[in-house]
C-alpha cells in the first residue's frame, strides 16, 4: 500500500516535470562575472563597459546584477526560467540575498527582471515592469540592445540607491597586514645591513661601500618585491574569481543568494 | 578473558547501532523540518496572492460594473481559499489536507483566470495605472507560487526518497516519519493564470 503510493508518487513527479518544458541551465560558471552573452548580441567594448559598471557596483553595494543573454527559452516561461537561474547560480550574497537576475531572450524577444529575496522591497515587481517597459523596450525595439541594458542597469541603481553597502568580497582586508608585516622585515634587514656596511667599511673605502649599498638595495628590493608577487600570486589561487583586482569578474564570485521569483517580464 | 569477548562485542555492537540509529534519526529531522519550513513558504507566497485580491476586486470594480458574477466568483474563491480550516498547520502535511489545500487555491487560480480574460474588454481598466501595478504584481506572484512550490516538492520528494531506502527506513518506520505529499501537477496548472498585457 505504502510502495503504491509511493511509486504513484514518483510517476506524478516524473509527469509534472516532464509537462513543463525546462530549459537546462548552464553549470555555475568558473569566472564569475557580471555578464554572460551566450548570443553574443553585445559587441566586445559594450560587453565590456556593462561588466565593469555592474562589477563596481557590486565591488561598492555588494548586490550583484547579472546580465543573461540566451536565444530561447525553448517554451519556458521566462519569469520562472529567471527565478531558477538566479537560484542555481546562487546570484548575490547569502545572508542578504541580494542577487538581481536580467535574463533576455533574443529569438523570444522577452526579458524579465528576477530579483533575490532581499532584494522584492526596493525593486519590486511593479517597478522590475515599469523599468522593463520605460526604460528597456524602448531602446530594444531599435535594435539598440545595449542602451536598453545600461539604461535599465542604471534604472535598477537608482531604485536600489543606499539600500546595501559592501566592501569587494575577498581576502584583500588581510593582505595589506601581512605586507605591512614583510615591508617592515626587509626594512629591518636593509638597516642591519646598511649598520653592518658601515661598520666593516673603513676609512678610505667609501666610494666602494656606497656601490655595495647599492647593490644590496636592489637585490633586497628586488628580492622583496619577488616574494610580494609571489604572495600575491597565492592570493589569487584562494580566491575564486582569480584574484583580478579590475577585470576579474565579482570579488569573491556568486555569494550564495537566493530567488523566490519575484520580478517582471516584458516583450517588445 | 575470553568470558568477556562475546559481551563486550554485543555492547559494542548495540552502542554502535544506537549511535547510528540516532544520527539518521536527527538527519531525518532535520530533512523533514526543511520541507516544512518550505512549505510555510508556499503557503505565505500564496496568502500573498490572496492579499491582492481586494485590491484587485475593487480597482476593475471602478470600471467593469458588468462583471459582477466574475467578481463575485473572485471573491468567494478567495473566501474559499484563506479559510482558516484550508491553512495546514505545522506538523500535518497529510494527502487529504494537500489536496484540500490545492483544490481551493485552484479554484481560486481558475475565478483569478476568467477574471483577467473579462478584463480584456475594458480598454480604460486597462490602461488603468494601479490596475497595471496590480497586475505586474500578482505576475511575480503567480511566478512566486511556482518557485516555492517547486522548491517544496525538491526538499519533500528528497525526504520521500530517503525515508524509503535501506536501511534509513527501518528508522523511519520506528520513529514514524511518514512520506509527504507533493504537489500534484493537475491539468493546466503548470500554466500560471494568464495575465494578459
Amino acid at each position: 500500500m505504502f510502495r503504491q503510493g509511493y511509486i504513484l508518487g514518483f510517476f506524478l513527479c516524473c509527469i509534472s516535470f516532464s509537462l513543463a518544458a525546462q530549459y537546462k541551465i548552464p553549470e555555475v560558471p568558473k569566472v564569475q562575472t557580471s555578464i554572460y552573452d551566450y548570443y553574443n548580441l553585445l559587441s566586445a567594448t559594450e560587453q565590456t563597459n556593462l561588466e565593469q559598471k555592474l562589477i563596481r557596483y557590486s565591488d561598492s553595494t555588494s548586490t550583484q546584477i547579472v546580465v543573461v543573454i540566451i536565444d530561447s527559452t525553448k517554451g519556458e516561461l521566462i519569469n520562472y526560467l529567471g527565478a531558477r537561474w538566479g537560484e542555481e547560480w546562487n546570484i548575490g550574497q547569502e545572508n542578504k540575498n541580494n542577487g538581481i537576475l536580467i535574463l533576455l531572450a533574443k529569438t523570444d524577444k522577452k526579458i524579465t527582471i528576477s530579483t533575490g529575496y532581499g532584494v522584492e522591497h526596493l525593486l519590486t515587481d511593479a517597478m522590475s515592469r515599469r523599468i522593463i517597459e520605460r526604460d528597456i523596450i524602448p531602446y530594444f525595439k531599435q535594435n539598440n540592445y545595449y542602451g536598453g541594458l545600461n539604461r535599465g542597469t542604471d534604472a535598477i541603481f537608482e531604485v536600489m540607491l543606499g539600500a546595501y553597502k559592501g566592501s569587494r568580497i575577498s581576502k584583500q582586508s588581510e593582505f595589506p597586514f601581512e605586507v605591512a608585516i614583510f615591508l617592515f622585515l626587509i626594512f629591518l634587514i636593509f638597516l642591519i645591513a646598511i649598520s653592518k656596511n658601515r661598520r666593516n667599511g673603513g676609512p678610505g673605502g667609501g666610494s666602494k661601500n656606497t656601490l655595495s649599498d647599492i647593490i644590496d638595495v636592489i637585490i633586497l628590493s628586488n628580492s622583496g618585491r619577488g616574494a610580494y608577487r609571489r604572495s600575491s600570486g597565492g592570493f589569487g589561487g584562494r580566491s575564486s574569481s582569480g584574484g583580478g583586482f579590475s577585470s576579474g569578474g565579482f570579488g569573491g564570485g556568486f555569494g550564495g543568494g537566493s530567488f523566490g521569483g519575484g520580478g517582471a517580464s516584458g516583450g517588445w | 578473558m575470553k568470558k568477556y569477548l562475546v559481551p563486550i562485542i554485543i555492547v559494542l555492537l548495540v552502542v554502535a547501532s544506537l549511535k547510528w540509529g540516532v544520527g539518521v534519526n536527527n538527519m531525518l529531522i532535520e530533512k523533514r523540518g526543511n520541507a516544512r519550513v518550505q512549505w510555510a513558504n508556499v503557503e505565505s507566497s500564496y496568502q500573498r496572492r490572496a492579499d491582492l485580491i481586494p485590491n484587485l476586486v475593487a480597482t476593475v470594480k471602478g470600471y467593469a460594473n458588468h462583471e459582477k458574477e466574475t467578481l463575485e466568483a473572485v471573491i468567494k474563491a478567495r473566501a474559499e481559499a484563506t479559510k482558516p480550516e484550508i491553512t495546514i498547520e505545522k506538523g500535518a502535511i497529510t494527502p487529504e489536507n494537500m489536496a484540500q489545500f490545492q483544490q481551493a487555491q485552484q479554484g481560486l487560480s481558475g475565478a483569478l483566470s476568467r477574471l483577467l480574460v473579462s478584463v480584456e474588454r475594458y480598454p480604460e481598466l486597462k490602461a488603468d495605472r494601479s490596475f497595471l501595478e496590480l497586475q505586474s504584481q500578482l505576475e511575480g506572484t503567480e511566478n512566486r507560487i511556482n518557485v516555492e512550490r517547486n522548491k517544496f516538492n525538491t526538499l519533500a520528494g528528497n525526504y520521500n526518497i530517503i525515508i524509503e531506502k535501506i536501511p534509513t527506513n527501518v528508522i523511519a518506520n520506528l520513529r514514524n516519519f511518514n512520506e509527504m505529499p507533493l504537489f500534484k501537477s493537475e491539468k493546466g496548472s503548470e500554466i500560471a493564470p494568464k495575465v494578459a498585457f
